[in-house]
């Protein structure tokens, strides 16, 4: 059952198929009653008009005569039959259709009461009376009309036929319509899928059409990944082409010094080791740019305390021998909207700093103040905020004594960039380093740009 | 100091550890995590520098399989990438510090003398004591006032003693934290060692820096001055 359409139209069916039974069987079991009913009013008025051409004979005894008003009484083998039974069993009286009839255990039903049945393919309408002659003596009568049951099964049967026609005519068209409605239902899915494969095959560079709104959400989260991953492309090219770029000059500069024959041993060492230093820190610069993930789309809130602890707790134990006191101010409900690597990439190398350069205290705080906003504080006097600027400009050490990385740095300034964030440095109380770094809110599906 | 190299890249791991040795440390080589984590449980490492990329038991592993043993030698880790995000990792599985690799050699000495300083109490460089100090970044000894120079095994075993400074080590403690696994423990290389070091520290014989305690071992004895 891997298609919806099939599954639609299988469950559709099913139901159509539930009602269409139910209402065929109520409606042919109504016709039924009904026409039971309404063949039982007729043969009781035939047991009225009998008894009301009941007579009195010379003897002052029953008579009924020999014509009756109906003339299908009179007509041998008509389907129609009349006959009166006495409460012993015996034939009184027969119309003449009923000449040939066999009647077997006559019925005989108490005066006033009436039974209708259906036996031996007929239907019977018995009805009893009490006759009272002329010497006063009471007889009792048992008036029957029966009919014959063809007429009746042809008629149910002409009923059924025509019922069950029609129902399966509407069943048919009602699937009809079904199928079709589910097909014009699902076209926007097959459209999808056909502008995928568009895609798939460079036709198109993004879903264009218009969808219903129920698709929307899938839609736009297909086009955000997709230019995600475009973008994301596009930014390893780049950094690709840089990284080769920036690479040439180095080992133009080597081989150069290399076919010198007048460099010494010395230099040649020194040169090298300074210009293999150098490439190191290219690669290293490119490859760290390179890996932002820089994912604002389809991504789980990332609660800021959370890294920020797990930072520190890493942080102290790196420089447990400074013994600094680590002042924490976490909001928990702090979250980024953004890749969890990213963030830490950003605080790990923000907070390094601090803990490289602070004499006693680092103090952190992370609250919410229209979006994330971020303060990283110490004491030391590493570098001033004029030069913190062009750390973070050039992505170099500010000072070469203290082991830094100021290719951490760079990337630093390149993930809050990419995220619309904002770092600003400046002097602390303590006289120390202080930043704040601010991500605005923003809308969450906000596609990147390189 | 023995230290445990586990790195797979075997050029890289021979220069380091060639590099090691004549700093002065004993190394026992690993080129996988398997071989890496059966030398870490078995030999009294005094600290391990473990690559993170290994091919058959990831670095990560090898260091919380170690932690979980109850083995406390402090780690550094090696890492090729240097993201925050594996360094938080490693240094959640048990590690003590990081070095984003290339590196510089110096940069790593540096780190293994701060690790295995602070595994022992001390927080800077120079290991000071009443009358006498030992510089563990150049190496050097200063006895009361004046340099003097150490052989490299001699260093070995003052430096050993002089953080486990108070407590008595075992001839064969010492061994083991001297030289690497293949050497031949019935010489007496270790007792003229230790009677050159004492003629070293005190020539004169008065503070008697290092006693020798009967059938148990010998201990360093003198006062920290401060660090």
């Amino acid at each position: 059952m891997s298609s919806i359409h099939l599954r639609l139209l299988l469950v559709a069916t099913l139901v159509l198929a539930g009602f269409i039974g139910v209402t065929g069987w109520a409606l042919e079991n109504a016709f039924r009653e009904a026409s039971k009913t309404a063949l039982q009013e007729k043969l009781q008025s035939h047991v009225y008009a009998l008894l009301a051409a009941a007579d009195v004979d010379a003897e002052g005894k029953m008579r009924l005569p020999e014509h009756l008003p109906e003339p299908r009484f009179s007509r041998p083998d008509s389907g129609l039959y009349a006959f009166v039974t006495t409460p012993d069993g015996n034939l009184f009286w027969r119309s003449r259709s009923a000449l040939g009839l066999e009647i077997a255990d006559a019925p005989s039903v108490a005066p006033g009461q009436t039974r209708f049945q259906r036996s031996n393919a007929m239907f019977l309408f018995s009805h009893g009376v009490e006759w009272e002659d002329d010497s006063g003596a009471n007889q009792a009568f048992t008036f029957n009309v029966a009919e014959q049951v063809q007429s009746f099964d042809r008629q149910l049967g002409r009923f059924r036929l025509s019922l069950w026609s029609w129902l399966a005519a509407l069943a048919a068209a009602l699937l009809l319509v079904q199928a079709l409605v589910l097909r014009w239902g699902l076209r926007p899915l097959r459209q999808v899928e056909m502008d995928l494969k568009a895609i798939q095959d460079g036709q198109a560079q993004r879903l264009q059409n218009v969808y219903p709104r129920e698709l929307q959400g899938l839609t736009s989260s297909l086009n955000a990944l997709m230019e995600h991953a475009k973008a994301v492309q596009e930014r390893y090219r780049n950094r690709l082409d840089d990284l080769v770029h920036s690479l040439k000059t180095p080992l133009a500069y080597l081989a150069a010094l290399l076919q010198d024959p007048d460099t010494s041993d010395d230099q040649l060492r020194a040169k090298t080791m300074e210009q293999l230093q150098r490439m190191d820190h290219i690669v290293q610069h490119q490859l760290r740019r390179a890996a932002v993930a820089a994912r604002t789309t389809l991504v789980n809130p990332v609660a800021v305390t959370a890294v920020t602890e797990r930072l520190l707790t890493a942080l102290e134990k790196i420089y447990a021998h400074r013994e600094l006191a680590v002042i924490r101010s976490l909001n928990a409900a702090a979250v980024f909207h953004g890749d969890e690597a990213d963030l830490m990439e950003v605080l790990g190398n923000l907070l390094e700093n601090a803990f490289k350069y602070a004499k006693t205290e680092v103090r952190v705080s992370v609250d919410i103040e229209e979006g994330l906003l971020i303060i990283i504080e110490d004491d030391g006097a590493g570098i001033s905020p004029e030069q913190w600027e062009t750390v973070l400009q050039r992505g170099r050490r500010a000072d070469e004594t203290v082991s830094g990385q100021g290719i951490g740095l760079a990337v630093v300034k390149e993930i809050i960039t990419l995220y619309g964030g904002v770092l600003e440095a400046m002097k602390a109380e303590s006289g120390g380093l202080r930043l704040r770094l601010h991500f605005p809110h923003e809308d969450p599906m906000r596609i990147p740009n390189t | 100091m023995r230290l445990l190299l586990i790195e797979d890249e075997v050029p890289l791991l021979e220069q380091l550890a060639g590099q090691l040795e004549r700093k002065g440390y004993a190394v026992e080589r690993a080129a996988n995590g398997t071989d890496g984590l059966y030398l870490g449980q078995e030999l009294p490492v005094d600290l391990a520098i473990v690559d993170l990329g290994l091919p058959d038991i990831s670095g990560m592993d090898v260091i919380r399989t170690l932690r979980k043993g109850d083995h406390a030698f402090p780690i550094l880790i090696l890492t090729a990438r240097g993201r925050w995000q594996e360094k938080v990792e490693g240094l959640e599985a048990g590690a003590d510090d990081y070095l984003v690799k290339p590196f510089q050699f110096e940069e790593l000495l540096a780190r293994l003398n701060a690790l295995l300083r602070r595994s022992g109490g001390w927080s800077t460089p120079v290991l000071r004591f009443h009358g006498v100090s030992l510089n563990t970044a150049s190496q050097q000894l200063v006895v009361e006032g004046n340099t003097v120079a150490l052989t490299a095994y001699e260093y070995r075993v003052l430096e050993y003693l002089m953080l486990h400074a108070g407590e008595v080590i075992s001839k064969t403690v010492l061994t083991e934290h001297i030289y690497e696994q293949d050497y031949d423990r019935d010489s007496n290389v270790l007792e003229v060692l230790l009677s050159r070091l004492r003629r070293k520290l005190d020539p004169e014989n008065r503070i008697k820096p290092i006693e020798t305690l009967r059938g148990r071992g010998y201990r360093f004895c003198l006062k920290k001055a401060g660090g």
